[in-house]
């Protein structure tokens, strides 16, 4: 039930290089240095085969804000494209990124409720790397990062959350001060300023340091199940006593989506919640999964690699209800 | 303060997250409250822990009147990391350190604030595996110390003076880094 809310679980490893910089992003020479210590310390590892590295100067800007839309790196990541590289394991989205705010950033994403698998995907290039390179570490201090807010363990464990009735039931301020009560942090991960687009919020440990990475994992997933309870617990409800309203929003934007001709991104959030909603319910002839895998395909960047053209205003509007009716009718949602 | 349509009151530094902070500042007899997530009320400790009161002060009043406050002058003598020449007004200012030998330099100065941003200063968790050039240096010297034992106890001095000679010479190596 818990992955009816849980999108995907992230964990992501900062370390450093003990005798470089930490601006080596500003420094080509030493960026240069970073990724081929990295490269050849992961390649030449029992794991090396399967990573392939991908410089982002060598990536169509679009490409790039794809792969950054996917998760697969961090937005960080495309500040200084020119100095940054990305080593990547295709088959469980396991990256290292280098040359981003620390010299490396080694994350891993699973789907759903499942941060230790993630971590453990983490720990195992981590070890790797280690054998072959030193990293800046501080026995009392831990992994030292270049910004103290990631000092110690150097891990964000983090996971993605859909919360479409904890949102519409404006319980959102109660859970932030849940959240941060236990050290924990949740914003919004779609939208400007303070909107949470899609009723999308990502939940992570505020803390790194003085606790170990199993501490902060369990403290992340505890909360994570708390908060799939009290979501769950609003959908129950509204199952039971108010199941026509709840249909009537389901089956709108089930509509919209299906037949719309254009579409601008608060829309499509909209109804792309409304829609996730009604697939993890059981009321939409689409799969969770499906849903969550239109959240990036709508997205900018994903149309323009899709429609293999730069797109913009009423264009890609109009290349995002398109997208969204083909990969609906796809899933064969075919239910009347 | 007015709620957002997700339900919260968002910060007023940030905009983004949830203010689930409220500081109160006295200016002129006159109390006047900000409403701070999080993460920016952990950015604001890091101002005081480091000091930095005088630059917190002026973000705060220019945030609450619209002014644009001048940037106090920095009285005190600046800290510099020797090995990258960051100084700490610099890290103060940017919240960025500029190499790990930072963490040593400005450890007066970073001690309390990491202790405002994580509460514990201890670290608890993984630490690297030793590396394997370290791991080879390692075998090396217990072979060293190996034969220089069975030397001595088999009465060759001869050869145990060498074995000492060596065994010396590589710890010298790995002190020299």
């Amino acid at each position: 039930m818990k992955d009816a809310i849980v999108l995907s679980s992230r964990v992501r490893l900062a370390r450093n290089y003990e005798d470089l910089p930490f601006d080596a992003a500003q420094r080509p020479e030493l960026a240069a240095k970073c990724i081929s210590r990295t490269t050849g310390a992961l390649k030449g590892s029992r794991l090396g085969a399967a990573f392939e590295l991908h410089r982002l100067q060598d990536m169509s800007d679009v490409n790039r804000r794809a792969m950054a839309e996917s998760r697969i790196i961090s937005r960080d990541l495309l500040r200084v494209p020119e100095t940054a590289a990305v080593l990547i394991r295709a088959e469980d989205s396991l990256s290292v990124m280098m040359n981003e705010d620390d010299h490396l950033r080694i994350q891993a994403v699973r789907t759903g409720l499942d941060l230790n698998a993630a971590a453990q995907a983490c720990f195992e290039v981590d070890d790797v790397l280690s054998r072959q390179t030193a990293f800046a570490f501080d026995p009392q201090l831990g992994y030292l990062t270049a910004c103290p807010t990631n000092t110690g363990t150097g891990m964000r464990a983090s996971l993605l959350m859909h919360l479409p009735m904890l949102t519409h039931g404006k319980q959102m301020g109660n859970v932030g001060q849940l959240v941060a009560k236990v050290g924990l942090n949740i914003r919004g991960v779609y939208g400007e300023g303070s909107e949470a687009l899609g009723s999308v919020y990502q939940i992570s440990n505020q803390v790194t340091l003085g606790r170990t990475e199993q501490e902060l994992i369990s403290a992340v997933t505890a909360v994570g199940g708390q908060l799939c309870d009290m979501e769950n617990a609003l959908r129950d409800k509204a199952m039971n006593e108010g199941r026509a309203a709840l249909e009537d929003l389901v089956f709108r934007a089930w509509g919209i989506m299906r037949h719309a001709r254009l579409m601008t991104m608060p829309e499509f959030y909209q109804h792309w919640s409304y829609l996730r909603l009604g697939a993890a319910l059981g009321l939409l002839p689409l799969p969770v999964q499906s849903a969550d895998a239109l959240l990036d395909q709508a997205q900018e960047a994903h149309l323009c690699v899709w429609a293999d053209e730069t797109l913009t205003g009423q264009a890609l509007d109009e290349c995002r209800a398109s997208r969204v009716r083909q990969l609906i009718a796809m899933e064969g949602g075919r239910l009347e | 303060m007015a709620e957002n349509e997700n339900g919260f009151v968002p910060c007023e530094e940030c905009g983004v997250n949830e203010a689930c902070y409220t500081i109160s500042v006295m200016m002129g007899g006159q109390v006047t409250q900000r409403h701070l997530c999080a993460d920016c009320m952990a950015r604001m400790n890091m101002s005081i822990a480091t000091g930095n009161v005088k630059h917190l002060l002026s973000a705060i009043m220019s945030a609450i009147t619209g002014t644009v406050a001048e940037p106090a002058e920095e009285p005190r003598e600046d800290v510099v990391c020797e090995r990258c020449q960051t100084t700490l007004s610099q890290f103060t200012k940017s919240g960025r350190l500029g190499c790990p030998a930072c963490y040593r330099a400005f450890r007066e100065q970073l001690t309390p604030m990491l202790q405002q941003i994580h509460g514990r200063v201890e670290h608890a968790g993984r630490k690297p595996l030793d590396t394997e050039e370290a791991q080879r240096s390692r075998s090396r010297h217990e072979e060293l110390q190996r034969l220089l034992e069975a030397a001595v106890a088999q009465e060759d001095f001869e050869q145990a003076a060498v074995l000492r000679d060596q065994l010396r010479a590589l710890k010298d190596e790995e002190a020299m880094g």
